[in-house]
């Protein structure tokens, strides 16, 4: 309705608008929400429709109704009510979001010394509204001069505000790409001062600098805020948020002082699980705050994590690693912690293998490494299904990054892990099979795949591995399992690890025969995938093989058409391909659809079939409804009946070509990228739902759950 | 005042998508985090943004309580734990955490499968988020932090499902999540003890209804499966694979072993031993008679169910299949609904609810030709049933429940608006306690009158009894102290006592009061007369004129100067310590009144 001048009048003329003014203060956060959306819209539409000249402070200048709004705000920030003031926060806020335009300058010169005022003289309790608005204002590009009065605004907040308080406001100055120097370090410091608390604490004298220069931070407040069990867990928790937000910003160029922050981060974990107890009176107060504090473990683990992508001092890796691989050993772990700490340690792991790469610190990796597969092979036998299933997740990813760092591969085969991991794929949890599936999938990269590894050539384990995989493929109960299975298979093929042309053809071959049943249609959706890859990757081979040198001439490409899909025909692709065409779950047909379509681009080239009678006559009544009932005649078995009469094998390539030829894939594709919505959508089933529910819903819909 | 402040942001009003907020004593709360059935736009999971706008979402939450593993419960949680970013901890019983995840994966599976829908949560997100769970046992207290503690209470419903008590000092909130009184053929009624909780916040689905005996519908589910089987015909349930099926088995079972009937009965295959599996595990949570009989005989492997085959489904002859899903939206329910949906002589029994845009829904609605994939129509002959077998307490029930527990408020949550009007008066009427029912999004705010324990340090409870008067318990009685609040304890003890504790000195406080008196006489004889007649007024009290002009009643302290302007108008500056704050407020009073004329 805001988009109509009449609708406007209409809501300002006859009072529409002061019901709006009472419903901010309704009881439904949600009516109450809708109504400041609806007065940022009016304000919006009205000066935006109702002004032709740019507008002054001058009252005389704004259209009726954005004047009414704006006394209405004004009113509200000078009310002694701050329900009121909040209500009008929260509109400035949403304005100040939405709309760029240069008279929101000229409304802020309007409200801004009310607005200092809040904080100055602490009338209002909503920092973190005040705290929204400065930014909303702070990144609207109408205040993007850095000599504009926001700047003083944000400083003098940052000045008043308490560091709890501060420190959402802190995190987006420090963001914005026009923010003042001065500023910029000032919202730094309110942000690092709780690290540099907790370094300074911990360590009398500092051994490492600390984060900020003493003289420009009074730290009294946040020492205050330490010595106090919740206040000190809500800052850490609140500031280690932040440093995060910070870290992960892809495109976030300040530098912070990364060593004393990897310092500091490494203290607050030693805090947390008791080895540390310093001397100093708020250190011990630090100490016993944090003890077993699972918030602030989880908060530092993960800005632990962020920091391994930036450059911090080599020097702290040593005793890095040491709080990790308490962490990890002790039994006092929390799961969760576990998992973080599990997600920090391979980052780490990643780094340092930057870092031994340029410097000669192998020592110190190996000793690493060792110690971090002992601990994994206590953690793959916890009793905890999420501890076991978390490590594998862990092996997964170390294998993953560092598969072809000869050390890596060294410490892992000679510890008990591989033969932990496959143990696992026999658990009674089907989460932690799934992720030994994918795990063993990986290992098998560096010990039957990898050429240079020892356990190469050992076909009998190969097989047995295979095989393994396969059984849990046709036999497991539980879906996941099966897709882990599923997937890493698409991963060896993808990768070529297989071996040759026919070895490969049987192994996608037997792999369908199996996934063709599967009661997942998540299972039978990677078994196309797999056909997908297969197919691609021998037309690719065949050519390969057949004219490593020339380009394909009409003779050799017809060659490799035959091969190509005597092959496909041998592996019994396309039983599985039409079979899943008609599948109930749609994702199926859909990627059978996208892979039939390849093929026949293939096999048909588009000028061929675009100037070809015979198809453009053989399309027609070849659509979907002919291939549905063509199918279901068949109901699912191998061979199927065409109209005529005649019984297709879907192993013989002249069949499959025509097949290919004169079924309108591109009808197809089109109904089925149409979501299942669409036929409940239609008006005729709206109206037929309609119809048939009358009556009826009242007692089906109390028995909902 | 202390308060309890609680906003649905789920089932206030409302049946589906349960979502409770609540907030005591400084702790935030959430209570449960499900998605609603029905939509599949936005409005189908909680709006969470009320949470986010109070800063971040872990820090902002205490932790997450999921009553039960039904969807319009826990539907939601891995999207707020993953997607939103809720990092905390969740708590749920043990046989919650064993089966959300298994209807998660299947609710997943068919919003990705039949919707189309790309950014929705993953099974990977799922996993991650059940590794947040912590599981409790019934009636164990769980300290989340050093102030906050939940309990865990039977609510019968479905296996694992659980009341919780909330608690926090003195202030406490009992969330009864779904319940059921009366116990069915697997599960028992749900308890609760004595709590008497500040709030209790109560499901009210059968808000109006006394319902009829389950027995009744059980028979008449018995016969309808007996007719058709008898008449050659076969029967489809569609159910979910844990739940209302393992009651149904039980029925069916039974019923067969009593009649000798000879007609297979097919359940989807894995699922038999899926469920089989949960309730062996966790049998303590089922019902005293399967309990007693599990020794001799394991009442979930049943003789007559065997597990089903998809060949089975051309098999000639009568039968009866229990296959998933429960909405016929998809797998082997759907599939063998397609076969045997164009013969009169079969059946499909809905024991639920179904979403609306699942086959289960039109046929429901009446629909009898149904458009398939493909422009396919399929034409419906059998015969469709619903049943109901949902066990949620009715009014009876909510009833019994409050008098079990005795709140001293009630907010009624889950159920229709109207419905709950009714019972809120019922309530209010028989118990005389305040009932709410606010809309999503409404926050409704209870005050508490939480009773503090304060120790009481020895000399001064000596010096309360060296005045005369002993302790009793029926006799509540003043007493004067300072209150030392250290360590989460309190303590009242002698002021003299706590400045030694304390380190401090002490400091005299005095009130002062300007008292004008016209008065055209020097001022050394106003004082005089000032004197006089406090004297011949206050007889018992100590009245003295002291040399250096002042007079002086017990600490009180009066000094009269001139003023500056009117040399007539003499200013009487009186000062008292708080301990004399009664005779002072009376001398400044009787002052005001201004002096006698006789005295001189």
């Amino acid at each position: 309705m805001m988009h109509h001048q009449l609708a406007l009048r209409f809501l300002c003329d006859d009072g529409g608008i002061d019901v709006i003014f009472t419903l901010q203060g309704d009881p439904s956060l949600f009516v109450a929400s809708a109504a400041s959306q609806l007065l940022v819209h009016m304000l919006t539409f009205s000066v935006e429709s109702e002004t032709t000249k740019p507008l002054s402070t001058k009252d005389g200048d704004w259209p009726a109704c954005a004047q009414m709004i704006i006394k209405h705000i004004e009113d509200s920030l000078q009310s002694s009510s701050s329900s009121h003031i909040e209500q009008s926060l929260n509109l400035l806020t949403s304005l100040f979001g939405s709309c760029c335009d240069t008279w929101t300058e000229v409304l802020w010169l309007g409200i801004a010394k009310q607005i200092e005022s809040f904080w100055m003289e602490e009338t209002v309790q909503a920092h973190h509204m005040l705290a929204k608005l400065l930014l909303k204002v702070a990144w609207s590009p109408v205040f993007c001069d850095t000599e504009s009065g926001i700047w003083a605004l944000v400083t003098s907040a940052l000045e008043h505000l308490t560091p709890v308080q501060a420190g959402p406001l802190a995190v987006g100055i420090v963001r914005h790409y026009n923010c003042p120097q001065d500023v910029r370090i000032q919202a730094l410091t309110v942000l690092l001062q709780p690290m540099d608390c907790i370094l300074r604490a911990a360590s009398q004298p500092l051994e490492y600098a600390g984060l900020l220069d003493e003289s420009v931070s009074d730290p009294a407040t946040v020492e205050s805020l330490l010595s106090s069990k919740s206040s000190c867990v809500n800052l850490l928790c609140q500031t280690l948020a932040h440093l995060e937000e910070l870290l992960s910003q892809m495109r976030f160029s300040v530098d912070l002082p990364y060593t004393s922050l990897l310092h500091s981060l490494t203290t607050i974990l030693q805090f947390c699980n008791g080895f540390l107890r310093p001397a100093s009176p708020l250190g011990s107060t630090i100490s016993r705050n944090l003890i077993n504090c699972f918030r602030v473990q989880r908060s530092a683990l993960d800005v632990l994590a962020a920091l391994s992508e930036k450059k911090a001092c080599d020097t702290l890796l040593g005793s890095l690693f040491d709080v990790l691989l308490a962490y990890l050993e002790s039994p006092n772990t929390n799961p969760t912690v576990l998992k973080k700490t599990f997600q920090a340690t391979s980052k780490w792991l990643v780094r340092l293998r930057e870092l031994s790469c340029s410097n000669s610190q192998w020592q110190q990796t190996e000793k690493i490494l060792e110690d971090v597969f002992l601990v994994l092979q206590k953690r793959l036998c916890s009793p905890c299904w999420e501890v076991r299933d978390s490590s594998l997740e862990f092996l997964t990813d170390l294998i993953k990054s560092l598969r072809d760092q000869d050390e890596f591969r060294q410490s892992l085969l000679s510890s008990e892990v591989p033969r932990l991991t496959e143990d696992l794929l026999e658990d009674p949890e089907s989460y932690v099979r799934a992720s030994a599936v994918t795990a063993v999938g990986h290992l098998a990269f560096i010990t039957y795949f990898a050429p240079e590894s020892p356990a190469t050539g050992n076909q009998y384990n190969k097989e047995n591995t295979v095989a393994k995989l396969h059984e849990i493929l046709s036999t497991d109960t539980e879906g996941f399992p099966r897709r882990a299975v599923i997937s890493i298979f698409n991963k060896w093929v993808r990768e070529g690890c297989i071996g040759q042309l026919e070895d490969t053809e049987q192994f996608v071959s037997r792999v369908i025969q199996t996934v063709k049943h599967d009661l997942d249609w998540e299972v039978r959706l990677g078994g196309l995938e797999l056909i997908e890859v297969f197919s691609s990757q021998t037309v690719c081979r065949l050519c390969v093989l057949n004219c490593p040198y020339t380009s394909v001439s009409a003779v050799t490409g017809c060659i490799h058409q035959n091969s190509s899909l005597l092959i496909f025909c041998r592996a019994k692709v396309f039983n599985f391909l039409f079979q899943s065409l008609c599948d109930c779950d749609q994702p199926l047909g859909q990627r059978a659809c996208d892979i039939l379509l390849a093929l026949r681009c293939r096999f048909y080239p588009v000028k061929t079939l675009k100037d070809s009678q015979v198809a453009e006559d053989s399309y027609a009544g070849h659509g979907i409804a002919w291939l549905q009932r063509t199918l279901r005649q068949g109901s699912l078995a191998q061979n199927i009946l065409t109209d005529g009469g005649n019984r297709v094998d879907f192993q013989d390539p002249e069949s499959m070509l025509l097949a290919l030829g004169i079924i309108d894939l591109e009808e197809l594709h089109d109904e089925l990228n149409k979501s299942s919505d669409h036929v409940e959508k239609s008006p005729q089933s709206l109206l037929q739902d309609i119809l048939a529910s009358v009556g009826t819903i009242e007692e089906n819909e109390a028995d909902c759950y | 005042m202390p308060e309890i402040k609680v906003t649905p942001l789920g089932a206030g009003q409302d049946v589906g998508r349960s979502c409770i907020l609540v907030s005591i004593a400084g702790k935030n709360v959430m209570l449960d985090c499900g998605m609603h059935m029905g939509y599949n736009d936005d409005r189908r999971f909680p709006d969470f943004s009320y949470i986010t706008q109070n800063g971040r979402l872990t820090d902002f939450l205490d932790c997450v309580i999921i009553s039960h593993f039904h969807l319009d419960h826990c539907g939601a949680l891995p999207y707020f734990s993953e997607m939103v970013g809720y990092d905390g901890p969740i708590y749920m019983t043990h046989p919650t955490k064993a089966i959300c995840p298994i209807l998660l994966e299947d609710y997943r599976k068919i919003t990705v499968d039949k919707k189309g829908e790309t950014n929705f949560f993953t099974s990977q997100m799922i996993k991650d988020c059940m590794k947040k769970v912590v599981a409790v046992h019934l009636h164990q207290t769980v300290q989340v932090d050093e102030e906050l503690e939940i309990k865990a209470y039977y609510a019968g419903h479905v296996l694992g499902a659980a009341m919780f008590q909330i608690k926090v000092g003195c202030e406490s909130v009992v969330y009864t999540g779904d319940y059921n009184m009366t116990p069915d053929r697997h599960l028992g009624a749900a308890w609760i003890d004595k709590c008497r909780p500040d709030l209790l916040i109560t499901e009210s689905t059968y808000a109006t209804t006394i319902r009829d005996s389950k027995r009744c519908r059980e028979r008449d589910f018995l016969k309808k499966v007996h007719e058709t089987v008898e008449r050659g015909g076969k029967v489809l349930i569609p159910v979910f694979a844990l739940g209302r099926a393992q009651e149904l088995c039980i029925l069916l079972e039974t019923f067969w072993e009593r009649m000798n009937l000879k007609a297979p009965i097919y359940f989807s295959t894995g699922l038999t031993e899926k469920a089989n599996h949960y309730y062996k595990l966790f049998i303590t949570w089922t019902n005293q008679k399967i309990r007693k009989t599990f020794v001799q005989r394991n009442m979930f492997e049943f003789k007559h169910i065997k597990a089903f085959d998809r060949a089975f489904a051309d098999n000639p002859g009568p039968m009866v299949v229990f296959a998933t899903p429960g909405m016929l939206h998809a797998g082997q329910s759907l599939q063998i609904f397609r076969k045997w949906a164009g013969n009169e002589k079969n059946m499909v029994i809905m024991p639920g609810y179904c979403v609306q845009g699942t086959v289960g829904h039109k046929i429901l609605s009446g629909q009898r030709k149904l458009e398939m994939e493909g422009r396919q129509i399929l034409e419906v002959k059998m015969q469709v049933e619903y049943m109901s077998f949902s066990a949620h307490a009715d009014a009876k029930g909510i009833m019994q429940l409050i008098r079990q527990a005795e709140p001293r408020n009630v907010l009624l949550v889950h159920g229709e608006a109207k419905k709950m009007e009714f019972l809120k008066q019922k309530i209010e009427q028989e118990f005389h306690v305040s009932c709410y029912m606010p809309a999503n999004g409404e926050t409704t705010t209870i005050f508490t009158n939480p009773s503090i324990p304060v120790d009481i340090s020895l000399g001064l409870l000596k010096r309360e009894t060296a005045i005369g008067l002993a302790p009793d318990v029926k006799k509540p009685k003043l007493m004067h102290g300072t209150l030392i609040m250290k360590d989460n304890s309190f303590r009242l003890v002698s002021p003299e006592q706590a400045l030694k504790e304390l380190g401090l000195a002490e400091h005299q406080l005095r009130f002062t009061c300007r008292v004008h008196i016209q008065d055209p006489r020097k001022e050394h004889e106003t004082v005089l007369r000032v004197y006089n007649h406090l004297k011949g007024v206050l007889k018992d009290y100590s009245v003295q004129h002291l040399p250096d002009g002042s007079i002086t009643v017990e600490s009180i302290l009066i000094q009269a100067t001139a003023h500056s302007e009117d040399q007539g108008t003499k200013v009487l500056l009186v000062s008292w310590t708080y301990q004399d704050e009664e005779l002072g407020s009376y001398l400044t009073s009787l002052l005001k009144k201004g002096l006698p004329p006789s005295t001189a």
